[in-house]
């Protein structure tokens, strides 16, 4: 706790009220449902479909298609984009670039229901569609960072004798994290939302009680279902920033 | 609208005065400005000095209100200022910033020409001004009018600054820090410049320096300030060089006050002399033989027009045939506007104990201004000053 | 393919136009209000924070969900497309118009006044001016981000090319699934990319040549 604390020093009073307001008012507007859950006067289907058991099978299956699509796309699209700022391969940014930025004109929707119609329905077409989607953000803030890191420095670090892989782990990737992280914590709370969608091709999740909903038109549903997608994006965001802190180089403004 | 020209129909300055005039920040238990009262006689240049923090820009922006006076009055030609409406009263005063504080979205003719589409004149008459502005402060209009500020140096942005300033033809012009941010030698120049202007327009000018020098070249009055805004002395830059009122003030204008006092005169004050010349394509033979019939051994070279280009011994004449061209930049020539200060130092690097003196516009040759010349000037001067010393302090010591 | 785009050519330019039209509305009501509230906001200082938060605060919440919330207020129809569509839409301008308007010096403004421009004209002619590329760069990311959200609310909402997508989804196993889909989300890529094509070309007019890049 303490050395929470003594990270979030150098924090702009906004991210500092994010940082402790965030898991604060994610707990209200649950006790807030909570209470409402008890005391509202629900017919059978709405009381059948909204129970703690559902919504906490719901929920994991929601989070699992995120963690497992995060990994994948943390895992390609951060060794990628450092490969293509590798001197070598420089020249190829600038179209990767170009492409990335293209790419994220796509809609999630759109790219969901096509790669299910293409390789069919579930939870591997799900992890996959939202990896594509998450891949782009990534890519691009990778490049970005590692493109912004002060060439002063890289070559300092090359004057005392660090080899190339030395300057990479240990200066480079080390600089651009904040760049990066930032582009991990946008595609994780894009992912969540993403993951609404995964419903519709069969593969579970939080979205189903929104669709549910929507489709039954019995709003309790839908709005609970709204509710607690909402509720996990503004916990990813805040685990986003917690990781986003404690991963920052000290040194760094 | 009207105010500019109603207060001064010659477009000549006004007179201006201060009058116990008081600025309180909420929660700090100091008032910035105490009390400060000042007149400002009309086409007078008063300059604002003291150590940072003492409230002399402060002061400064109360005059156009940038910041709001907690009491007391200031008067431009008779009339109290501090119950018009803000931003009109704005339009009838200069106001020229370090570094120009051009808007960098308008062009050099958008910027000078603000205030006049503020105060609503016609656009063929908007764009003569700007034209004859942008002549006045030396920027070609034909140029320089449709560029960018990011596409002009800092002497040029600062010119333009000092244009805008004067643009609608206010009685009073308001210079805070004007040439703080360009390098010594364009800050001499834009000085120099600043000073014809001066002379010619004879505005009110109120203007804020931490640099004595400056305020010595530029001023008429020099106003020096400790911690808020307290007077410390105000008067003329030869009294207060003469006869510091206290140890602070002359703490303030250093200890090299004689030396400072070749701020106050022009080259043009002092007698020049007026050694041989030849020009550019005479035969060097005729050239030697005239120099040394007049018992000389170096010559001054003029091109055809009649601007300095060398001053050379004859010896290293001797080598050509003909008076050759020189085109490198001279830096032993000052204008008969600089300073003493100045002329001495391009004498330092002048083989000839002498800096070549021109006037005008073009740049025509004057005379040569030598190093005995203001020496000799320098001891009448210690002598005078141990008399004004002995005068007790007069004038301008305000309440 | 071709004969799926053949056969519906007036229908895929109908529903185009709808989809085109749904965003731009949508990102000028955003616009408008965005800039407003950072004007507001940055006019005083406590609530800046306030206003920052808010919009990642806002970017978080995942459009779906917010459909959801909204459908049981403002009822089926294009009044709530519109205002699902232009709450995210006004979430990037209003960040980076906070951020360009913050990022106009204060000695510049200053420097204004001192001429004599009144609060509104600093506002209109330094102010908005001096901030515009970093706004209209917040204009573009909400027009890229409008018309995915734009998609999805023709879940619930009806008018545009998401239609066509969930078509395709419920038309699977047919013959027209895949077209279906593939007119829908070739359809919006394209149009995003043209609208982001125009607003570049508006951006490089309205902004003056002495801040452009």
């Amino acid at each position: 706790m303490r050395q929470l604390l003594s990270r979030t020093a150098g924090l702009s009073r906004e991210d500092k009220g994010l940082l402790c307001g965030l898991p604060i008012f994610v707990l209200t507007v649950l006790a807030g449902w909570v209470v409402w859950r008890l005391t509202a006067d629900l017919d059978s289907i709405e009381a059948r479909l909204i129970t703690a058991g559902n919504i906490t099978q719901m929920t994991w299956d929601h989070v699992q298609i995120v963690v497992v699509s995060s990994v994948l796309v943390v895992g390609l699209a951060v060794p990628l984009g450092t490969l293509l700022t590798r001197p070598a391969l420089r020249f190829f940014s600038p179209p990767v670039m170009a492409v990335a930025n293209a790419g994220q004109a796509a809609p999630v929707i759109g790219v969901l229901v096509l790669l299910a119609l293409i390789i069919g329905f579930g939870f591997g077409t799900a992890v996959l569609a939202l990896s594509l989607y998450a891949f782009l953000p990534v890519l691009a803030n990778t490049i970005t960072g590692m493109r912004g890191v002060d060439q002063a420095v890289v070559e300092a670090a090359r004057g005392m004798g660090m080899s190339s892989w030395q300057v990479l782990l240990r200066v480079e990737l080390p600089m651009a994290l904040p760049v990066i992280m930032t582009g991990v914590r946008t595609s994780l709370v894009l992912l969540v939302g993403a993951g609404a969608f995964a419903t519709f091709i069969d593969a579970g999740g939080l979205g189903t009680l929104i669709q549910t909903g929507i489709i039954m038109f019995r709003y309790p549903i839908l709005v609970s279902g709204a509710i607690f997608v909402a509720l996990l994006a503004l916990m990813v965001e805040w685990v986003g920033r917690i990781l986003e802190l404690f991963l920052k180089p000290k040194g760094l403004a | 609208m009207n105010q500019t020209t109603a207060t001064a129909p010659d477009g000549s300055g006004a007179q201006l005065e201060l009058v116990d005039v008081v600025k309180k920040y909420p929660g700090q238990s100091r008032p910035a400005v105490d009390g400060l009262s000042l007149t400002v006689p009309a086409g007078q240049t008063v300059m604002f000095v003291g150590p940072s923090g003492c409230g002399k820009t402060t002061s400064l922006k109360m005059i156009n209100r940038l910041i709001e006076p907690t009491s007391g009055q200031i008067l431009i030609d008779g009339e109290d200022i501090t119950g018009q409406d803000a931003t009109q009263l704005r339009r009838s005063i200069g106001y020229v910033i370090q570094g120009g504080g051009l808007l960098p979205h308008m062009s050099v003719a958008e910027n000078i020409g603000l205030v006049p589409g503020l105060l609503g004149w016609d656009k063929a008459r908007t764009k003569g001004r700007v034209e004859e502005l942008l002549e006045m402060v030396g920027l070609d209009p034909a140029v320089y009018r449709d560029r960018f500020p990011r596409e002009l140096s800092g002497g040029q942005q600062q010119r333009v600054g000092v244009a805008r300033g004067l643009a609608a033809d206010p009685p009073v012009i308001l210079m805070d820090e004007p040439f703080g941010a360009v390098d010594p030698i364009t800050r001499q120049r834009l000085q120099d410049e600043l000073m014809s202007i001066q002379e010619e327009l004879q505005k009110t000018i109120v203007c804020v320096t931490h640099d004595i020098d400056e305020a010595i070249k530029l001023g008429d009055q020099i106003l020096i300030l400790r911690e808020g805004a307290e007077i410390a002395q105000y008067g003329a830059p030869e009294e207060i060089l003469a006869a510091p009122a206290d140890d602070f003030v002359a703490d303030f204008i250093g200890s090299g006050s004689k030396l400072k006092q070749l701020s106050l005169l022009r080259v043009g004050d002092l007698p020049l002399s007026q050694p041989q010349t030849c020009r550019v394509g005479e035969s060097v033979d005729e050239v030697v033989r005239r120099v040394e019939a007049a018992g000389e051994r170096s010559v001054v070279i003029l091109d055809a027009q009649n601007r300095p280009k060398e001053y050379l011994f004859l010896r290293s004449l001797k080598r050509h045939q003909t008076v050759p061209v020189f085109s490198h930049e001279l830096q032993t020539v000052v204008d008969q506007r600089s300073t003493l200060s100045d002329a001495l130092d391009a004498m330092l690097v002048s083989s000839h104990g002498g800096a070549m003196v021109t006037g005008g516009s073009r740049g025509d040759y004057l005379g040569v201004i030598s190093y005995d010349t203001v020496t000799e000037h320098i001891r009448t001067l210690q002598t005078q000053t141990g008399q004004i010393r002995a005068v007790p302090s007069a004038g301008w010591e305000a309440s | 393919m071709i004969e799926f785009i053949d056969a519906r050519w007036a229908d895929i330019l109908f529903r185009s136009y709808q989809h085109s039209s749904l965003v731009i509305q949508s990102l000028l009501l955003a616009t408008v209000i965005a800039v407003a509230l950072a004007v507001l906001v940055t006019s005083c200082r406590r609530l800046t924070p306030v206003a920052n938060a808010v919009s990642a605060v806002g970017l978080t919440i995942p459009s779906f969900a917010l459909l959801g919330l909204l459908l049981p207020i403002v009822g089926i129809g294009t009044v709530p497309s519109v205002i699902v569509v232009s709450f995210y839409a006004a979430l990037p301008v209003l960040r980076n118009a906070v951020v360009g308007l913050q990022g106009v010096e204060a000695s510049l403004i200053e420097s204004a006044r001192g001429q004599g421009m009144s609060g509104a004209a600093v506002l209109w002619r330094v102010r908005l001016p001096l901030a515009w590329p970093v706004i209209m760069t917040g204009i573009r990311v909400s027009a890229q981000m409008a018309m995915g959200v734009a998609a999805i609310a023709a879940y619930a909402l009806g008018p545009g090319l998401g239609t066509y997508i969930f078509t395709g989804l419920t038309q699977v196993g047919g013959a027209n699934a895949l077209n279906y889909a593939l007119v829908g989300t070739l359809g919006i890529i394209i149009l995003a990319l043209i609208l982001d094509a125009l607003l570049v070309l508006l951006s490089r007019f309205t902004t003056s040549k002495g801040i452009r890049a």
